[in-house]
């Protein structure tokens, strides 16, 4: 009677543990070569505009230039 | 469409290395980190020349080629980046890198490699722009302000020189038919593709 019981609650531990690998996603990430796969930078959306460029363009003019 | 580089005009260099010191104020760099450093050639020798150099951003990065989480991105304006949650480490940047840009700060007693740091010309991280948590991880975000790489704009001699690729070489073209010579443009045939 006690090993049955022993055997069962064995059999239940095991299960729960193995139940335990099909839970949710662990963070898991897949790469794909060459794919930036990190958060998004804000700067993205403003870089390479005209508006972006002629601000820089006026500051280039402002500070590199010869003296 | 603009692309942002660097050039080092050797023949203004002065070794006065306040370009470092601008980083690294303007950054927080942590300390054992130089995203810019200053390199004498022939240094005490007739003819010696000095160059400063950081990250190039390249125009096919090798760093973002070799890294095994691809942690990089470049943005439309050439400004190669990397996101440091992302990053592991690893150091296979640094041996892929020909100007040696990659710096890894030392966490702990034993060598173990942080995340890795590099110059970011001034444009910050993927973090909200001009926030607290860019500023932590990456330093400033001058790009977004409309300013460029403090180094070069607190350059005394405008040696370095940042900014889009077009008015950088149209503003050296000026110097060198000034000065007459040849153009010695370090760097930009193997970051840019382009002598």
């Amino acid at each position: 009677m006690q090993s049955k019981v022993r055997l069962i609650a064995v059999a239940w531990v095991a299960g729960l543990a193995l139940a335990g690998c099909y839970g949710k996603d662990g963070g898991l990430q897949l790469h794909q070569p060459g794919k930036y796969v990190g958060a998004n930078d804000p700067l993205l959306e403003i870089a390479g505009t005209p508006e972006f460029e002629q601000r820089l363009e006026r500051r280039f003019n402002m500070v590199q230039t010869d003296r | 469409m603009a692309k942002m580089k660097f050039l080092c005009d050797a023949e203004r260099c002065i070794e006065c290395n306040a370009c470092v010191t601008a980083c690294k104020n303007e950054n927080e760099v942590p300390w054992g980190i130089n995203r810019r450093r200053v390199v004498t050639l022939n240094d005490g020798e007739p003819g010696e020349r000095s160059i400063s150099v950081a990250c190039m951003h390249c125009t096919d990065a090798p760093c973002s080629a070799v890294c095994p989480v691809d942690c990089f991105y470049t943005t439309a304006d050439g400004v190669v980046l990397h996101d440091k949650d992302q990053c592991i480490g690893c150091g296979y940047c640094f041996y892929a890198c020909p100007f040696g840009a990659p710096q890894y700060p030392q966490e702990t007693a034993f060598g173990v490699r942080g995340k890795m740091d590099k110059c970011t010309f001034c444009a910050g991280g993927p973090e909200a722009d001009n926030s607290a948590a860019e500023y932590t991880k990456y330093g400033a975000n001058r790009l977004a302000q409309g300013k460029l790489p403090l180094c070069a704009e607190m350059c005394s001699t405008k040696a370095l020189i940042a900014g889009d690729g077009d008015l950088v070489a149209d503003l050296y073209r000026q110097r060198i038919l000034r000065r007459g010579g040849r153009p010695q443009t370090w760097g930009w045939e193997k970051a840019y593709g382009a002598a």
